[in-house]
């Protein structure tokens, strides 16, 4: 799910993408289902986008 | 709500039929009023209109099935079953009427109804503007005046 | 217009037919005053002399002329005579001119009259069933010309050898009583749009036919308008044989699709004993004016149906048998069952989901339970899997998540855009109304995978027919957006004014791989094909985009409905009459649910929770402090409850087992849930997996509001008690007060007064507001006390337009070697949604079960002829269904529809849902079609089946 938007903005320079991911996982994710992937991104898990993993880092 | 694709075509209205006739309905699609002639030319080609053409009819022309169905049955002469091999059609108006139209309308059902004119209709029609030589009536599609039993009798011998 | 064109209604409480002026409404700025029998009324110039009678109080006796229908000027009743004119006009088609003096009641028409009338009474049976039930206009009107006798002897006449047509579930035609007024005629084309009845024969052999066939195998869609229109008893209800005439009339809302209708529940009795006698569509509704469909029409049996549920029931485990319990006992075991999970595993266990079939204000007390009572976010709705999208694309484009126009906005379109709908099927009062604006002249443009009714049928004929494959959406929008910005047809003083990101999104829209070229091989579009289309709605005057769930039920949806909005803002196409960005939403109260804060990161009025200056004001008047944070989604309910973490939930009308993607998935999850809580009508397949089972009630029984598509805010009123015993909102209330937390209502009136206290767009509604004004179109404010039909007109609720970057990302459900084929979803005319409700009436008479349709080049190659039983199978799942061999279909593309629970269709989608909201890929998976080793159900089978979802066959 996160993929699919980390997929959506992924014409859009890093910076800008992985801010959009924030804004977009802030306003509509439940706080748990941020959690998780916070702790996916800790973990190191690779099925990740990367830029979805830096916006879980920046939660 | 049924699907007009889904009537099923009479025997006699094959596949072969369906494509003339959605050709025929095709070439006139884009003139102004298209319907009647589209029935004139499928009764040029077949003599009739059958129920299966027309939902092809109304399909190329952007027609309900319903619509169609209603110009067909307005015309007489939009015939809905194959034709006999022969016509008679008499005329009932008033000139001929005042010149013994009438009994020779009756004659002529009776010599039809009796067998013995073969596969023949007898239709009844008002005024073929043949007034003077009464009474008038076409057969086979050629205009006679001056007719009367005998003369039928004689026209239609050996129409077995 | 100093006009009074609205006479006052019949006697309150007691039974009178909506009034009939005759003759339709016109439209002109100039006016005519003229004389009629001594009285003075002012009518806009053109108005027919028989209308002008009518506002005035004056009854002109008429039999072919009915207000919903052109002036036809056949049946010599309402002959009048005009100062100055020769003869007896014929006052249905004599327009007013300033001046004119008319006379009704001069002996010479009364004659008239009385001999036109005696000529039909002459062919008409004497012991007319109509004359007995009084249901019959050509009655009335016989004694109102004093025809008493008729001289003309019986000759020749329609009587002998007439056949009774009760081939139809819902009417009869009896052509005995026929008067060949050309009425229905008229109504199903004029009105409805299909002309399926025709005049066969001529002269005295004249009968109306559907085609010359019975009224069931015809080309009839069943909207009921030929009846409506008969002036006799020829056409004629079967209901209202049955049951004879109504006593009284309750105005009220449809529950099925999304536009709307008005209607009159025409009753007898009262209380319990209330029946239905007909529903009847309201010439004054907003959104049909007086028109209808097959299911708001006819299909209301479903609300007596033998399955309907009437009383609570709970069980420990869903293995065991239901136990019928009274409300309170009910009501304490889902709330005591919710606060034990509470207290075990957090106050985010549990969680709530409302119904789009319910009032908005049932749907209201459902999230203020969940924020209030429950103390967290987990609120959602069905919306999600159908219209979310919408809500995201056009809130982030013009600020907004709704629709822009109203639907009469249709009749100044001159090009229609239609992208992902079928509005013949599963919104045909929209359908009649848009076809009759194509049949004036305006162009439509059809982007669907599959050939639709609106391509091409009688009287229409799509300018063009583009074959969007799906999953393309974006890659398509953006292509027409191309086109008309590289063209130079774009409106560049509409976007400097009133929009933001112009010039990056027109840099972006036109680099090369947006081109139709460059799209042509995804879209399945030729490129010139897809231009053509892109000048015709570029340069139309007013061009108009309706789109459906085709559009929002992909993996991009929410980019597309942005991609939509684009290109309506960079042609202009916002903020005024004829134009727009409309959603054809599917059920009767979807943008009502999503209004009323069913969304987990919405309150009331799309405002986002974590705004704490919207929180104060509930959390103000509730009394309880508001989390902060979204609550789950359905899908990530699901998910979690599958993790353990999400343990119960209260399900309010909406049946998730059968509706939602992967069957399979939602069904482990609502198995691993501690309690789940059902309120419906009847034992869907939802209630397999609940412990308490709460009845509801139908459309019928409730009060409150209905929001349509096109934000209309419909009354719903109560034609029978609950039968139950218990409003919908009451219940959910009396959990929330077991739960601690009292939801004190007099009526759904008071939760309409605090809906509008609360949310701003509401601020001026309520039901004595819309019991005085029939109905409004939020927002409903100060600035606009009657509402706003369009929106965005001067500035877009947002302030500037924002023109988003809609790149198109293809969707990861691909066909490969083993699922070759893309399967895609809808609707047909005669059953809604699941079928809960149809499939419990006659309207089983169409469609008794779901078909596969495929293309024939894909049929032959896997050896399937029409009729066949066929596997369809996805990576998930797999099912069985009958084929139909169909050209509709591009090749590549298969479709069904998933009104039966026998069918599932929903166990081979998968769970790809948008990326923004979650809204399920219903439209795209990929799959294999393959002829079913067995030929039918075995007997036990089918046994089996009917046990799981007991849907009657009635």
């Amino acid at each position: 799910m996160g993929n699919d938007i980390a997929r959506q903005l992924a014409h859009l320079d890093e910076e800008e993408a992985v801010t959009r991911i924030v804004a977009h996982l802030d306003r509509f994710w439940d706080p748990r289902m941020r959690r998780t992937l916070q702790a996916l991104a800790a973990a190191g898990d690779d099925t990740l986008d990367p830029r979805l993993a830096a916006a879980a880092r920046r939660l | 709500m049924s699907t007009p694709t889904s009537t099923p075509a009479s025997p006699e209205a094959g596949p072969d039929r369906s494509a003339l006739v959605r050709a025929v309905a095709e070439h006139h699609r884009d003139q102004r009023g298209p319907l009647l002639p589209v029935l004139h030319e499928v009764l040029a080609e077949f003599g009739y209109v059958d129920a299966a053409d027309v939902p092809v009819i109304a399909d190329v022309l952007n027609l309900s099935a319903a619509e169609v169905h209603g110009v067909v049955s307005f015309y007489h002469d939009v015939r809905t079953t194959p034709p006999p091999t022969h016509v008679v059609a008499l005329c009932r108006a008033e000139a001929c009427q005042a010149v013994g139209a009438e009994s020779l309308y009756a004659a002529a059902q009776e010599r039809a109804a009796s067998g013995e004119m073969g596969d023949t209709e007898v239709q009844q029609v008002f005024c073929l503007g043949n007034c003077a030589l009464g009474p008038s009536g076409t057969v086979d599609g050629r205009l006679l005046g001056r007719l009367d039993a005998a003369r039928l009798t004689e026209l239609t011998a050996g129409w077995r | 217009m100093t006009t009074l064109d609205q006479p006052a209604l019949g006697e309150p409480g007691g039974y009178a037919p909506e009034p009939d002026l005759g003759t339709p409404p016109v439209a002109s700025q100039a006016d005519a005053t003229v004389t009629i029998d001594g009285r003075q009324v002012t009518v806009p110039a053109g108005t027919s002399v028989m209308r002008a009678a009518a506002v005035a109080g004056i009854d002109v006796p008429k039999l072919c002329a009915t207000d919903s229908l052109k002036a036809f000027g056949s049946c010599r009743m309402c002959l009048v005579e005009v100062d100055g004119a020769r003869g007896t006009p014929a006052s249905c088609t004599t327009p007013c001119a300033d001046g004119m003096v008319v006379s009704t009641q001069t002996e010479q028409v009364q004659r008239l009259r009385r001999n036109v009338m005696e000529l039909y009474l002459s062919d008409h049976p004497a012991d007319c069933q109509g004359c007995a039930r009084g249901s019959c206009e050509m009655q009335a009107m016989a004694v109102t010309v004093g025809a008493v006798e008729a001289r003309y002897g019986n000759g020749r006449d329609h009587l002998a050898e007439s056949s009774y047509d009760a081939s139809n579930p819902y009417f009869d035609y009896d052509p005995a009583a026929c008067i060949v007024c050309s009425r229905c005629v008229r109504a199903c084309g004029e009105v409805q749009g299909t002309f399926a009845l025709t005049v066969e024969g001529r002269g005295f052999d004249s009968r109306i036919t559907p085609g010359g066939t019975d009224f069931l195998s015809s080309e009839c869609v069943s909207c009921g308008a030929c009846v409506q229109a008969c002036p006799t008893s020829a056409l004629q209800e079967k209901s209202l044989i049955e049951l004879g005439m109504p006593t009284r009339v309750v105005d009220t809302t449809c529950a099925y699709c999304g536009v709307g209708c008005s209607f009159r529940a025409e009753v007898q009795g009262t209380g319990e004993d209330t029946q239905v006698v007909r529903m009847m569509p309201a010439k004054t509704g907003g959104a049909n004016e007086g028109h209808s469909c097959v299911k708001g029409r006819f299909a209301y049996g479903y609300t007596n149906h033998p399955d309907r549920q009437l009383h609570p029931m709970v069980r420990d485990s869903i293995d065991d048998e239901w136990r019928v319990v009274s409300w309170e006992e009910a009501v304490a075991k889902a709330a005591d069952g919710f606060s034990a999970i509470q207290r075990d595993h957090g106050v985010g266990a549990i969680g709530g989901i409302s119904s789009s079939r319910c009032t908005n204000e049932e749907v209201y007390v459902v999230q203020k339970m969940v924020r209030a009572a429950f103390g967290n976010n987990n609120v959602d709705t069905c919306a999600r899997v159908c219209h979310s999208p919408t809500g995201y694309g056009l809130n982030q484009t013009f600020g907004t998540s709704a629709g822009t126009q109203d639907f009469k906005s249709v009749e100044q379109a001159d090009v229609v855009l239609l992208i992902g709908a079928n509005p013949t099927d599963a919104h045909p009062v929209f359908a009649s109304r848009l076809k009759r604006r194509l049949r004036q002249g305006a162009q439509i443009v059809v982007a669907d995978p599959r050939r639709i009714d609106l391509v091409h049928g009688p009287h229409v004929e799509a300018a063009a027919h583009l074959p969007v494959l799906p999953g393309s959406n974006v890659a398509f929008v953006n292509a027409m957006a191309h086109t008309v910005v590289t063209e130079g047809l774009h409106d560049e003083a509409f976007l400097r004014e009133r929009c933001e990101n112009v010039d990056s999104y027109l840099a972006f829209i036109a680099r090369p791989e947006n081109s139709p070229e460059a799209t042509e091989e995804v879209t399945g579009i030729p490129a010139e094909q897809l231009r053509a289309a892109a000048r015709l709605y570029a340069e139309a005057p007013n061009a108009a985009i309706y789109y459906g769930l085709g559009v929002t039920e992909h993996s991009q949806g929410s980019t597309m409905v942005m991609g939509m909005a684009n290109l309506a803002m960079i042609t202009g196409n916002i903020g005024r009459e004829g134009v727009g960005v409309n959603p054809l939403r599917g059920q009767n109260n979807v943008q009502g649910s999503c209004d009323m804060g069913s969304f987990p990161h919405e309150l009331p009025g799309y405002r986002h929770i974590s705004r704490p200056e919207v929180r104060a004001i509930y959390e103000d008047l509730w009394g309880r402090t508001l989390d902060p944070e979204p609550g789950l989604r359905i899908p990530n309910m699901f998910d979690s409850a599958l993790a353990g973490t999400f343990r119960g939930l209260y399900v309010q009308g909406e049946d998730i087992a059968q509706s939602d993607p992967n069957t399979q998935h939602v069904e482990a999850a609502l198995r691993s849930m501690d309690l789940v809580v059902v309120q419906d009508l009847f034992l869907n397949e939802t209630a397999r997996f609940a412990h308490v089972f709460l009845p509801g009630t139908s459309f019928l029984e409730k009060d409150g509001t209905f929001t349509n598509a096109e934000r209309r805010i419909n009354r719903v009123r109560p034609a029978l008690p609950p039968r139950q015993g218990k409003d919908e909102w009451q219940i959910t209330c009396d959990i929330a007060a077991a739960m601690g937390f009292p939801m004190p209502y007099a009526g759904a009136h008071e939760i309409m007064d605090e809906i509008a206290a609360t949310t701003p767009t509401f601020a001026g509604v309520s039901f004595a507001r819309l019991d005085a004004e029939g109905s409004m179109q939020w927002p409903v404010t100060d600035a606009a006390p009657h509402g706003t039909p369009t929106m965005h007109v001067g500035e877009f609720v947002r302030g500037k337009g924002n023109l988003v970057e809609t790149v198109y990302v293809p969707t990861t459900e691909r066909t490969n070697r083993r699922f070759p084929l893309v399967l895609t979803t809808g609707r047909i005319l005669s059953q809604y949604n699941v079928g809960a409700q149809t499939r419990r009436t006659a309207n089983q008479t169409w469609h008794p079960e779901d078909i596969l349709e495929i293309h024939p080049a894909d049929a032959h190659v896997r050896g399937i002829s029409t009729g066949d039983l066929v596997e369809l199978s996805s990576r998930v799942g797999s099912t069985t269904l009958r084929a139909e061999v169909s050209e509709r279909m591009p090749a590549g593309v298969v479709y069904t529809t998933f009104h039966h629970p026998v069918t599932g269709a929903n166990v081979v989608t998968t769970e790809n849902s948008d990326w923004a909201t979650n809204c399920p890929e219903y439209k795209v998976t990929a799959v294999e079609v393959g002829v079913a080793n067995a030929r039918g159900l075995t007997d036990a089978e089918a046994a089996a089946r009917d046990e799981r979802e007991p849907a009657g066959r009635s």
